[in-house]
């Protein structure tokens, strides 16, 4: 009921309304960035991409390419260019030759790579990159919290080196390497090598309750080698502020006060060093993504990685730049989220208000 | 008019082993607090005061390991040795901030910054006065209202940073004395305050401790707070204590070099206008590895070398209920501790100086052998 | 008395003493720059250490496992010596098998003449630190292969020794241009303030956001196909900078805001030193320890960065060779699998990483003062 009566106060609210009103921006820097990023290789765009095809032997008549030079907006100024695409991906109208081929008012350019338009390559495994990250995610935190809190109030315990060394293992090995050698290890014990989310099964009928648990089974190796360095780093950072917050003079208060030890850490030691770790989920969910583009590609994983990958390498840059996006945002989006917890956890940001 | 002791510290010692050595900031402390009576512990910063009482609630941090005897005399008047008790069991839970509590330096960092003041105080009524939340409720807010703290309903509800320096080291009084405690440890508890809201929470302190009855061991390196607050003082150095006795008469007469120094060093009002303050030369040295001399020689005007670096006086009652730890004092009882400590040295150097030459001999001896 | 000394001398030693003092003592820190110093002095004299040069193969050799040394040759000890390997095709089902052939024994030699190369890139030499003799019945063709050979039968050790070169470097040059460029932007962020640091701010909350390695591959786009080595590493410094600048910059700006309060700095201002003079004589080196800490601490994303580009073959590409080139060969099951030989440049990259990792921790414990 309180933390109910709390979200409505005034000051509250407005927090989370200037917290959302500050995304705006960051979105438009985010498309500048990956407008930039679009534009790196050198040369007219379309003119590449049609002179690629060509040497494949696919030609296109001049008609059509002349239509895409316009729709690119490529004989305009490159700032022009940038607000035509972004206006583009805003809203595309009925009348326009784009949305009379998509039926789409969001024009996000043609990948020609797939030969499709970007959004529905980028948005095919979107669902399924949301999915695996968030279930990585879950599991990322339900695996480090307690560990961290074991560490920390067992300091110099046992278990705090095994799980110190460990956590510095974890981070330091690049996760595509420890994926190579999780295959090879899978591929000695059980014969195979466990790769890729779906049997043939599942393409075919696609995943239901009844053969979950054989996708749960093939999650396993992803969720240990993506997962893996963000638990590391999740549990050597609540460690630490653990331990920050142990040695606060308020536990000494309330201990003087006659609390018993377990309460204190989980009352006061344990709330506070929340707060660190939920503001630190954007930047967990940015490697996790960051981790999982090259680890799908060793594992051949039906997520976004393997997409960016083979746009890089025809240079097809709009599919690339649409993806490096999507990621980019789900990850803004993320910060946004922990802002706004934060406010409900973090008393001090509730009530001045101000950024962190 | 004798009353009965509610607390006394006998012999305390506190041991920290550090890589570098064992840190010894408290080493031997022996006093008593009788019921309703204020005790000021005073020295410098590093001298072993604030290690002291939380040594008695047993909060010190693990790395400190205390010995000696703290007896205490509980609300049902039975007498238990506070350190025989499990630093994290149950029956010293029940003790702390019941039977003894404690007002920290600084209330700003005293409160944790994420749970409301009176969640935070009513902590203390549910743990050991009723389970029942709106009677517990009722109960602190009533005690928040006799530290001063107006607009309780209102006050109960905010947090530690909604608060101002002030008024959050009333909040901890308030915590404090919810319970209705005999005795309280009041560790600093107005150094971190401006000056006039000092003066305020001493007055508060003092009232309170007539309406609650109870016996506070008053910490502070501020003389003038302790002529203000206590009945007896004990002056503190380098983990031992160096003089104690009623606070009229140290005042009046104090006779440790150290006692005196830091009564030269307070402002007189009336004193001459130009008059330097003055100020003990130095610091107190680091409670580690030390030599076996009187801790303050390095920076005492009246020492005796040859004595006071080979031997440390104790504690000896120089007149009724004053006690002081130095040679250098006219009074009987130091001349005669004086007169015993050197013959000792005497003797141990006598002692030494046949070794060495035994040791010539045999050195020799086997030299030629 | 000696006692005393020393407290004076820690009241004295400057920060940096400290730091360095403080440093020895953080025995793990210890190792990993002794590690760190063998790595970078094995890369620096990596023509010499290497048996054989970088495109160096021999078809008989494909995929070959580590070379098998030996040194007691039929009953006499003979000193370390290898054999020479033959090729068996069985007749019936066509598999090849790879045995060592006995017949004669191939001495391993120290200082011997081999392939040649430019010390620096500048004196020629051909002087390697070892190599095999010609056969004991005069045979030749034999080769140490450490570590075994790729696809190509190239010899992994002598790769990995020349990729060092790479893998090694590249995250340090690119530390070094986010250094610079972190202060600088770092410091009109939190000098001129404003909105120039808003801007500034948003920008780097921007690139922090966007998840780094889907970043660095987008940007490797911008290297063009075929270009020299040299300009290609060129490339992968300023794509690996892109983004680590950032971090150092926060800093910065951080230490900026925080110091440019201080007292001290306060009481310089009153006395009337230079604002130029106070920048550098008073808050750089109050943040200069942090600086390298936060430097050291991300050369490790860096050396992953590039490892995994490389391996993706959108950074460092053939015929230059780093350690993410050369696990390429070790990318299917099938490969690791059969030949686990492949995956040994992966313990060099997990070793520095790890030994970085180290390294930035101890010289943070050591630059806070307060420990």
């Amino acid at each position: 009921m309180e933390a109910l009566k709390d979200f409505f106060r005034k000051d509250l609210v407005q927090y989370i309304i200037k917290r959302i009103l500050m995304f705006i921006p960051t979105l438009l820097l985010i498309s500048v960035l990956v407008f930039f990023v679009i534009q790196l290789p050198p040369g007219d765009y379309v003119s590449a991409q049609i002179s690629a095809l060509a040497s494949e032997g696919e030609l296109v008549d001049a008609d059509y390419a002349a239509a895409m030079r316009a729709d690119y907006g490529l004989d305009l100024p490159v700032w022009q260019q940038y607000v035509k695409w972004i206006k583009d991906i805003i809203w595309t109208p009925t009348d326009s030759p784009y949305y009379r081929l998509y039926h789409s008012h969001h024009n996000w350019k043609y990948s020609f790579a797939y030969g499709r338009d970007v959004w529905s390559v980028v948005n095919e495994r979107l669902g399924l990159t949301i999915a695996v990250t968030g279930i990585i995610m879950i599991f990322q935190y339900l695996v480090s919290i307690p560990i961290a809190v074991y560490a920390s109030t067992h300091q110099y315990s046992a278990g705090d080196y095994i799980s110190s060394i460990i956590g510095f293992l974890g981070t330091a090995i690049p996760n595509f390497i420890l994926a190579i050698v999780l295959m090879y290890l899978s591929y000695k014990w059980t014969g195979s090598a466990n790769v890729g989310l779906f049997s043939q099964e599942m393409l075919k009928n696609g995943v239901h309750l009844y053969n979950f648990g054989e996708f749960m089974k093939r999650m396993i190796i992803p969720i240990i080698v993506i997962g893996t360095s963000g638990t590391c780093g999740i549990i050597r950072s609540v460690r630490a502020q653990m331990l920050d917050e142990v040695a606060r003079q308020y536990t000494l208060t309330a201990r003087a006060k006659g609390v018993s030890e377990g309460k204190i850490v989980m009352k006061y030691c344990f709330r506070a060093a929340m707060n660190p770790t939920v503001s630190g989920l954007g930047g967990v969910l940015s490697s996790l993504f960051s981790g999982s583009t090259v680890t799908a590609m060793v594992l051949n994983m039906q997520i976004q990685g393997p997409v960016l990958f083979k746009a890089l390498q025809s240079q097809d840059m709009y599919l690339a730049g649409a993806i490096v996006m999507v990621q980019a945002v789900l990850v803004v989006i993320g910060i946004l989220l922990s802002d706004i917890a934060l406010a409900f956890l973090d008393p001090r940001i509730r009530y001045s208000g101000g950024g962190r | 008019m004798e009353k009965e002791n509610i607390i006394e510290v006998k012999d305390l010692h506190v041991d920290i082993k550090m890589l570098e050595g064992l840190l010894t900031p408290v080493r031997g402390v022996n006093f008593e607090i009788k019921k309703g009576e204020t005790l000021g512990l005073v020295g410098e910063s590093g001298c072993g005061k604030s290690i002291t009482c939380k040594a008695i609630l047993g909060i010190n941090d693990k790395k400190c390991v205390p010995h000696g005897k703290i007896d205490f005399r509980t609300v049902d008047d039975k007498e238990i040795d506070l350190l025989s008790l499990d630093p994290k069991g149950k029956e010293i839970r029940d003790i702390r901030g019941k039977q003894i509590s404690m007002i920290f330096q600084e209330p700003m960092v005293a409160f944790s910054p994420m749970y409301t003041i009176g969640n935070q105080i009513n902590e203390a009524t549910l743990l050991h006065i009723t389970k029942d939340k709106k009677k517990a409720k009722e109960i602190s807010m009533e005690v928040m209202r006799k530290v001063g703290i107006a607009n309780v309903e209102k006050r109960y509800n905010q947090y530690p940073h909604e608060f101002s320096g002030g008024m959050l080291q009333r909040a901890l009084i308030a915590m404090a004395l919810v319970c209705n405690p005999k005795l309280l440890i009041a560790d600093e508890p107005t150094t971190a305050l401006d000056v006039t809201i000092q003066a305020q929470i001493l007055e508060l302190m003092k009232e309170l401790q007539k309406e609650f009855n109870m016996a506070i061991l008053f910490i502070t390196h501020d003389l003038g707070v302790v002529a203000k607050m206590c009945d007896r003082v004990a002056v503190m150095y380098l983990g031992r204590i160096v003089e104690s006795g009623d606070a009229e008469t140290i005042y009046a007469n104090p006779q440790h070099p150290y006692t005196r120094g830091l009564m030269g060093s307070v402002h007189k009002i009336g004193g001459k206008k130009d008059e330097r303050l003055f100020s003990i030369e130095g610091t107190v040295p680091l409670a580690m590895n030390l030599p076996k001399a009187c801790g303050f020689y390095d920076r005492c005007d009246a020492r005796i070398e040859g004595l006071c670096d080979k031997a440390e006086p104790d504690l000896v009652e120089i007149e009724p209920g004053h006690q002081i730890a130095c040679f250098n004092c006219p009074n009987a009882a130091c001349q005669a501790q004086r007169a015993a400590a050197e013959a000792r040295i005497k003797e141990e150097e006598a002692r030494a100086a046949a070794e060495e030459t035994e040791d010539k001999k045999g050195g020799k001896k086997r030299g030629k052998r | 008395m000696a006692k005393k000394k020393t407290k004076e001398d820690y009241y004295l030693a400057s920060q940096w003493t400290l730091m360095a003092r403080k440093l020895k003592k953080h025995k793990l820190a210890k190792v990993s720059f002794i590690i760190l110093a063998i790595l970078y002095i094995a890369a620096l004299f990596a023509d010499f250490l290497a048996p054989y040069g970088l495109e160096d193969f021999d078809g008989l050799y494909k995929n070959s496992a580590p070379v098998q040394i030996h040194t007691v040759y039929e009953g006499e000890n003979v000193g370390p010596y290898i054999y020479k390997l033959t090729k068996t095709i069985n007749k019936t089902d066509f598999t090849i098998t790879m045995s060592e052939d006995t017949s004669e024994y191939y001495k391993i030699k120290f200082f011997v003449h081999g392939v040649p190369y430019k010390i620096f890139g500048l004196l020629p030499c051909d002087l390697h630190l070892f190599g095999v003799s010609d056969g004991s019945k005069g045979g030749t063709g034999a080769k140490i292969f450490l570590f075994g050979a790729d696809s190509l039968g190239r010899d992994i050790f002598s790769r990995v020794l020349l990729g060092a070169r790479i893998s090694l470097t590249i995250p340090f040059a690119s530390a070094i241009i986010s250094f610079f460029l972190g202060i600088a932007i770092g410091s009109v962020s939190g000098y001129f303030g404003g909105v120039i640091d808003i801007v500034i701010q948003r920008i780097i909350e921007v690139i922090g956001a966007v998840p780094q390695i889907p970043l660095w591959m987008a940007l490797s786009a911008a290297i063009p196909p075929g270009i020299s080595t040299i300009k290609m590493y060129f490339y992968m410094t300023l794509i690996l900078s892109f983004i680590n600048w950032t971090g150092m910059a926060r800093v910065v700006r951080g230490k900026f805001l925080s110091l440019k309060n201080e007292d001290y700095v306060m009481a310089a201002r009153l006395s009337g030193v230079s604002t130029w003079k106070i920048i550098w004589k008073h808050l750089v080196p109050g943040f200069m320890s942090y600086l390298i800490v936060s430097m050291t601490l991300g050369i490790p994303g860096s050396i992953v960065g590039e490892t995994s580009m490389s391996y993706l073959g959108l950074g460092i590409k053939s015929p230059a060779t780093s350690w993410g080139v050369l696990l390429q060969e070790a990318s299917s099951v099938t490969d690791v699998a059969s030949r686990p030989h492949k995956l040994i440049p992966i313990i060099f990259v997990t070793i520095t990483v790890l030994a970085f990792n180290f390294l930035g921790d101890g010289l943070r414990d050591a630059a806070d003062p307060y420990k």
